[in-house]
């Protein structure tokens, strides 16, 4: 029924990209619009390409093929820390966190530019995530694997990001963390756009409005995530599950 | 740039092409006393051989093991001075002092490639390199130092024995004198050629194969079972032995050693030069690389100085035509970034190229 | 009524690490068996003297190792490019006339001026250096050992052909000929400038690194410059700027090499890379503190052997480095 799908802006849109890592052809033409507002979840195997994709929207991996649009500009050829700049916040999977530093320096690093607003950030985020005060003077690398990840991604709130990449926050996490995750995800996607890799499909549920299945290096899917859970068969042969 | 991507397997098909032009290049170093019988030329023949050596073992650790040591240059240095210690303090220098000398030489290489080899399995690559880095200055200073030993900065002169005694003739032949400086040069010829024979056989043999997977993906090779550290150490032993039969070969020609002709950095550096020109993993770049920079090392001064002569009496000037040194640096950084993979390296980038259009 | 487990990972210092200090400092203690106090005093300020210039060597070896990854062999050409820049406005210096009549004060200005000199000098060509050549071999150990030891190669070229290739001649401030005599100990004035400054240095350094948001870029760098880059930080800017400031500080550390040895030679520079590679590895790749520690501790080591069996002081050296390889490869403070 066309008259109920409302048009939202875009803030990122993929066209044809490729990615390639030495000699591996990853992306093999990946295309994808991200309207505003919510949670776009991107799913699929292990291997499918889905941090690959992150990492060249980032501009952290050299597109060799395609176009990335941000808020209207184009970005393939832009460097991580431009693209930073225009708004763009960024959780990787692995080493999220600085370790040898302490959690006040991961706050203070993020921080690009240190003004008042941000100070007023940062109040609230403690707020959202009380644990990381207690810990404040402490090195990063000796919080617990949930404290990490809440660092990892308090880290990124901090600043006035119109996008928010995150990849994979609930891997090793016990089932209960990743509840209290959930929670503060759900909390973020109200204020900023997240796109969230993710392998725990609960935790997609819970927290995405709508999702892309990648597979190959390509989507294979799109649609709202209530509509994928109710599809056993994408869901099958897709996410195994 | 990865190493991987420098260097590949031969194709089977190309060795005729290669057998055929090896044996052109070793019947032109045969005749060539006799065709140009030119001091200057024979020099520059012996030395492009004994570096094609020195080299062509560097390449076997660099190119086809993926070890880089700034230690070769020592252990040619070690061969150089075992044979003018030996000729020089023994009263009467006979043929057998030389097989004492190689011997030795290869004992005491074996020995200190053996303690770098241990270390080499405790730390990284960079680490590795440097440690050697810092071996190669020492044996450097202690060439300098050890002046009771080694005569010091000013080195050690010293006569061979018997027929390559460079005093004795045996006549005329083909308008050449048949004296010692030729007996030796044939000498060198064929050790050389022995020797580079040796390392084909190495590279090619299945120890050789195994070095190149480690090569190409040492952890992969550690999971297929292989003990990867032992053919390091055999590579590493080898290719040290081999620099420093080279380095006996030079004081023969020479017979004169001094720190600065074997230890010093810039002999390390040349030596990385040859390499790169000819291309790392390619050992018949070895040739090629020497070839290009004794050759050039001989000509480019005289050039350089006509140059400066032309110019007005600058001193700057002056300086800068003798140093031309300086070239052969800016070159090699120069090749470093921009063709890293040499001469030959590139060639077969070129035919490899060519063969996928081909089969298209 | 359980008692928590000590968990060691969680101290800051380490059991091991106190022992380790403990068998340090007897160790530097035990040269004072075979010689008097007098000259254990005296060898032990040479000693530090000669370690804080080693440190000026290494810590910026050591950063831009950390940092960017990049094995510099070039650093060796900055020591004794700054020895020249140094010298050059010494010898300006001189020709004016205002060396040779220059008290303490005066002495200390000019040798201001002089560091000043070199290190801008140091910095500009490191800058030079690193836009030019070391951008293009990120991420390629092999290529940037190759194309530092070419680039190091050109600039002793370059200074060869400048100043010659023979030892030249420092004139140094008359201010510094003079010595302290404390408790019967010959303390010359400059080596405790060279302590001072070392410190100084060290101080600045930590500083810089530790409370300054610069410091916390840097610091997150050496750990994950992928973080960096995606929080908005031209890494490519700080490489640089890391890179010139390491070779600034050698610049500085070989014009006070030349004037510690009241010569200055193109050369001069490679045997410092010696000890300064040493210390980089004995004291971990990466850190400042390891440099400073490492430093003092080879140039201690120096001292005492090179006066006790003259032949084995560098071989000490190396036999130092090769037992904290065996016993810690990471180095006294390295992490990686």
């Amino acid at each position: 029924m066309p008259d109920m799908i409302e048009t939202k802006p875009l803030v990122l849109g993929l066209e044809n990209v490729h990615t390639h890592i030495d000699q591996h052809h990853i992306l093999q033409g990946v295309s994808l619009d991200v309207a505003a507002g919510g949670a776009t979840i991107l799913l699929g195997r292990n291997g499918a390409g889905k941090s690959t994709t992150l990492k060249s929207v980032m501009g952290l991996l050299p597109v060799s093929q395609g176009q990335i649009f941000f808020n209207g500009q184009s970005i393939e050829t832009s460097k991580p820390y431009e693209i930073a700049r225009m708004g763009m916040g960024f959780v990787p999977e692995d080493k999220a966190v600085l370790s040898t530093l302490t959690v006040a320096e991961n706050f203070r690093l993020s921080m690009f530019r240190e003004t008042e607003k941000s100070h007023e950030k940062l109040e609230g985020v403690l707020d959202l995530f009380p644990a990381l005060k207690k810990f404040w003077k402490r090195q990063a690398g000796l919080l617990s694997g949930g404290q990490k990840q809440m660092l990892a991604i308090a880290r990124v709130l901090v600043c006035d990001h119109t996008l928010l990449l995150i990849d994979e926050p609930s891997k090793g996490l016990a089932p209960i963390v990743v509840d209290q995750l959930a929670e503060s995800l759900i909390q973020i996607k109200d204020q900023t756009k997240v796109i969230l890799v993710e392998q725990n499909f609960r935790l997609a549920q819970k927290v995405g409005s709508d999702c892309f299945i990648l597979d190959d290096g390509r989507v294979v899917f799109h649609s709202s995530m209530d509509e994928l859970s109710r599809d056993k068969i994408m869901m099958k042969k897709y996410l195994g599950i | 740039m990865d190493i991987t991507e420098i260097t590949k397997l031969e194709p089977a098909g190309k060795s005729n092409i290669k057998g055929l032009a090896l044996a052109g290049v070793i019947f032109v170093f045969f005749i060539i006393p006799w065709i140009v019988p030119s001091f200057r030329v024979m020099d520059v023949m012996a030395k492009i051989m004994i570096f094609t050596i020195v080299v062509a073992s560097f390449d076997l650790l660099l190119g086809y093991t993926g070890i880089l040591s700034f230690a070769h240059g020592m252990f040619f240095g070690i061969g150089a001075y075992s044979i003018a210690l030996i000729l020089y303090y023994s009263k009467t220098p006979a043929w057998y002092h030389i097989l004492f000398a190689a011997g030795a030489s290869i004992v005491i290489s074996m020995v200190i490639s053996l303690m770098i080899s241990f270390f080499s399995l405790r730390v990284k690559a960079i680490f590795f390199a440097m440690l050697t880095l810092a071996l190669a200055e020492f044996a450097h200073i202690l060439g300098v130092q050890w002046t009771s030993l080694t005569g010091g900065e000013d080195g050690i002169s010293f006569t061979l024995p018997g027929i390559f005694n460079f005093n004795q003739t045996l006549g005329t032949l083909f308008n050449t004198q048949v004296n010692g400086r030729l007996m030796i040069y044939y000498f060198i010829l064929i050790i050389t050629i022995f020797l580079f024979a040796g390392m084909l056989r190495f590279i090619r043999s299945p120890l050789g194969r195994v070095l190149k997977a480690i090569r190409d993906n040492e952890q992969r090779t550690i999971a297929l079972g292989y003990k990867t550290f032992r053919y390091q150490t055999c590579s590493i032993v080898f290719s040290a032995c081999i620099a420093s039969l080279a380095g006996i070969l030079f004081a023969m020609w020479l017979c004169y050693v001094n720190p600065d002709s074997v230890f010093h950095t810039a002999v390390m550096v040349n030596i990385l030069l040859m390499v790169l020109i000819g291309g790392m993993g390619t050992l018949y770049g070895s040739l090629i690389g020497a070839g290009f920079f004794i050759v050039t090392e001989n000509w480019l001064p005289g050039l350089l100085k006509s140059l400066a002569g032309l110019s007005s009496d600058s001193i700057l000037l002056a300086n800068m035509a003798s140093r031309w040194q300086l070239y052969f640096g800016i070159l090699f950084v120069l090749v470093v970034i921009f063709f890293p993979k040499g001469v030959i390296g590139t060639i077969r980038v070129i035919l490899d190229r060519r063969q996928q259009i081909h089969n298209l | 009524m359980t008692t928590e487990p000590l968990n060691f990972q969680t101290r800051i210092y380490p059991f091991r690490q106190y022992t380790g200090w403990m068998i340090g400092i007897g160790l530097f203690l035990l040269p004072l068996i075979p010689m008097d106090l007098t000259t254990y005093l005296t060898l032990t300020v040479a000693g530090i003297s000669l370690g804080m210039l080693i440190f000026l060597i290494a810590s910026g070896l050591t950063l831009i190792f950390g940092l960017m990854d990049v094995l510099n062999l070039a650093h060796a050409a900055f020591f004794a490019f700054g020895a020249y820049a140094g010298f050059t406005v010494l010898n300006l210096l001189n020709n004016a006339g205002w060396i040779d009549s220059a008290n303490l004060a005066q002495s200390l200005f000019y040798l201001a001026l002089a560091l000043g000199a070199a290190g801008l000098a140091g910095g500009a060509l490191g800058m030079l250096t690193e836009k030019i050549v070391i951008k293009r071999v990120y991420g390629n150990h092999l290529m940037q050992l190759l194309v530092t030891v070419g680039v190091s190669f050109v600039i002793v070229e370059i200074l060869k052909i400048i100043w010659g290739v023979n030892d030249e001649v420092v004139p140094v401030p008359m201010g510094f000929q003079d010595a302290f005599i404390i408790f019967g100990v010959f303390i010359e004035y400059f080596r405790v400038v060279a302590i001072f400054l070392g410190i100084t240095i060290f101080v600045i350094l930590q500083y810089i690194l530790k409370k300054t948001k610069l410091g916390i870029i840097v610091r997150a760098g050496v750990e994950n410059q992928e973080i960096v880059k995606a929080t908005g930080y031209n890494i490519s800017w700080i490489f640089t700027l890391v890179f010139a400031a390491g070779a600034a500080l050698a610049a500085i550390g070989g014009t006070m090499m030349a004037i510690f040895n009241q010569a200055v030679d193109p050369g001069m520079g490679d045997q410092f890379l010696i000890f300064a590679l040493i210390v980089v590895i004995i004291g971990g790749l990466g850190s400042v503190t390891g440099s400073f520690v490492g430093a003092v501790i080879v140039g201690l080591s120096f001292n005492y052997v090179a006066f006790l069996l003259p032949k084995m002081a560098l071989g000490v050296n190396f036999m130092i480095m090769a037992v904290i390889l065996l016993i810690r490869p990471k180095g006294l403070f390295g992490r990686d």
